[in-house]
């Protein structure tokens, strides 16, 4: 009796040959249309995971940075927030705080107005949790001490090709007078003096006053609506919520996943959008196997009835099919890899795909470069047993001298 | 068992093959019953549609019987599996077929050890054994060559070559020279002969050719379907 490794040894040894000695055209073409599907399959799950990673970006570097500290529920403000920003900047890792004050507001210019939050920044701070005073386009960002002065982001002003162009005052310019309107009914005029663009639709109908000019507002010193916090890396935000805790910090401690539903609700609607591309994929990747793998079946008919009127088991002569059918999956899987890595991701580096939520590049992520290449290695298995199974069901004398 | 069964190597009894085509029966083996013996050279013969290649296919397990029993080297194998057929196959018989049964992807010598290499031999095993048999069947020299690159005859040499490898109890030959031209066709008969002089080599062969009765111990005459 024949063991399991002879039989792997003589299946390996057939589809070697069948591969090196038969037709390379044939090779090559089937290798190429698996590489494509499965950069179809790479593509899509890089773009969206570029996308999430965009949008994951823009919420952390334009919105609410890594932690948020926020009053407990009952309270509307943080009352001393040097304390808990004290606390908080002594954990090692902490790379920046800002207290700011969030309020509603209307903002007018001439007929042009519009319902827009308002926060209050201390510049110094605010430019070690946020990106957006590096994303002027217009102007300059605020100063310490500026009073009578406000930066308001590209969809607030108009005139930039927002997505928002029809809610906007129309088209506003570094220079012009606004009037706004806060929510404890003070209305005051301020000079802008910065527009700024985020590519973050979200973070660009943000308006910026500095913090001494809503204390002057508000009439209240010493309280902040929020404290932003800006930690060392993503992903590892937890840690330093435990610390904070048990430095004290009593307040709500959130880190910035909390406030990204709208990463939320991409990465979901994506994620069932790519499964379904994958699926479809998948499937013109296994019939594409199966057709080549059946063409190859039927062409080598009499030649399998030999193997098998020889003495060579079934089993051996399926295996060698499905051997091929690995091999050309992955050959498809190295090919395309290849086609990624040295050309799709350096393309889309360089010239990035505009989102609302951002510049959005291909991201690969090694878990999903795994599961597609096993998948696809998977359809390859199951279209190469397929029809090999089926061309060793026909009686030999049927297979060498049948029509 | 006797010596008469010892010398037995195939033992048909009632052996009968019927074709269904649509909702006719068409017989193609009447109740066969024959012995051969080990070591013998023996050719079927008959007309065309006699039966011939029916019953090499029967003897050689490439079919089943509808009716009768087949004793080869002392065992029953109408109770043998599918698979158990495929490994007696391997062990026990050659073949050699009309058409030039060999694979284009392979070398002469990859072809001729392909049954060596199933039956599990080592790499080392199967290239001698491999260039042995070519040595026998006179294309050593051709080892290398893909089936493109010989001739007809050649062809046929290194398929026999192959049928030989795992030294086989029975060489089965149906109508090996009928694509062949008369020197080749010469050249395989006298190798069927040698084989089966100097090694004793069991060979049942089909064949249509008269002149290839003067080669053979004896000829089983077939007739639609019957020993005659």
């Amino acid at each position: 009796m024949t063991s399991i490794t002879t039989e792997l040894k003589v299946s390996a040894f057939l589809a070697y040959k069948s591969i090196a000695k038969g037709n390379k055209g044939t090779s090559a073409l089937t290798i190429l249309i698996m590489a494509l599907a499965f950069v179809n399959l790479m593509f899509m799950a890089s773009l969206f995971t570029g996308l999430t990673d965009a949008s994951e970006d823009q919420v952390i570097e334009t919105l609410y940075s890594n932690i948020v500290i926020e009053p407990k529920d009952e309270e509307t403000y943080i009352k001393s927030p040097d304390s808990v920003m004290k606390k908080v900047g002594s954990v090692p890792g902490v790379l920046g705080i800002s207290a700011q004050y969030l309020t509603a507001s209307t903002i007018a210019h001439k007929e042009k107005s519009g319902a827009w939050t308002v926060r209050s920044v201390d510049p110094d701070d605010e430019i070690t949790v946020s990106s957006v005073p590096k994303m002027m386009i217009a102007g300059e960002c605020l100063s310490k001490y500026d009073r009578d002065e406000i930066v308001i982001g590209k969809e607030i002003a108009g005139g930039h090709g927002g997505s928002l162009e029809h809610l906007s005052l129309g088209g506003v310019v570094v220079g012009d007078t606004v009037e706004v309107a806060f929510k404890n009914g003070v209305r005051r005029e301020y000079r802008i003096k910065g527009i700024f663009d985020t590519n973050f639709i979200q973070s660009n109908q943000l308006a910026y006053i500095t913090e001494k000019e809503m204390e002057s507002v508000l009439g209240t010193t010493d309280m902040t609506s929020q404290i932003l916090v800006k930690t060392d890396g993503k992903g590892g935000e937890d840690k330093y919520v435990e610390q904070f805790t048990m430095l004290g910090v009593h307040e709500d401690i959130k880190t910035w996943t909390v406030y990204a539903g709208i990463v939320a609700t991409i990465t979901q609607s994506f994620t069932a959008i790519n499964t379904l591309i994958s699926v479809i994929g998948l499937f013109v990747a296994g019939i594409t196997i199966f057709i080549v793998i059946y063409v190859s079946t039927v062409s080598k008919r009499r030649q399998i009835g030999i193997l098998r009127a020889i003495g060579i088991k079934e089993s051996i002569i399926i295996r060698s099919y499905v051997f091929q059918a690995v091999f050309y999956a992955i050959c498809g899987c190295i090919t395309g890899l290849l086609v990624m890595f040295m050309i799709l991701v350096p393309y889309y580096t360089r010239h990035p795909l505009v989102f609302p939520m951002g510049d959005v590049t291909l991201v690969i992520e090694q878990k999903n470069a795994i599961a597609r290449g096993v998948a696809l290695v998977a359809a390859a298995l199951v279209a190469g047993f397929i029809p090999s199974w089926q061309a060793v069901r026909e009686t030999i004398l049927d297979a060498i001298w049948g029509d | 068992m006797t010596n008469m069964e010892q010398d037995t190597i195939i033992t048909t009894r009632n052996l009968s093959r019927t074709y269904t085509l649509g909702t006719m029966k068409v017989p193609a083996l009447n109740h066969v019953t024959l012995d051969i013996r080990r070591g013998e050279f023996a050719a079927i013969m008959g007309k065309s549609g006699s039966g011939k290649s029916t019953l090499l296919h029967q003897l050689g397990l490439l079919d089943t019987p509808t009716e009768g029993k087949i004793t080869i080297d002392g065992a029953e194998i109408s109770g043998l599996s599918e698979s158990e057929q495929t490994i007696f196959r391997l062990e026990k018989f050659g073949y050699v077929f009309q058409e030039y049964a060999i694979l284009p992807e392979l070398t002469a010598l990859e072809n001729v050890y392909l049954p060596a290499m199933a039956l599990g031999l080592s790499q080392d095993e199967c290239v001698t054994k491999g260039m042995d048999a070519l040595e026998m069947v006179g294309l050593a020299e051709r080892a290398d060559h893909r089936p493109k690159e010989m001739s007809g005859g050649e062809q046929q040499r290194v398929a026999i070559a192959r049928a030989l490898i795992n030294k086989p109890k029975i060489l089965f030959a149906d109508e090996p020279t009928a694509n062949l031209d008369s020197v080749s066709s010469r050249q395989i008969l006298e190798l069927f002969r040698k084989l089966n002089q100097d090694m004793g080599q069991t060979i049942l062969m089909v064949t249509h050719e008269l002149e290839d009765v003067d080669l053979v111990d004896r000829v089983i005459w077939l007739a639609d379907g019957e020993v005659v």
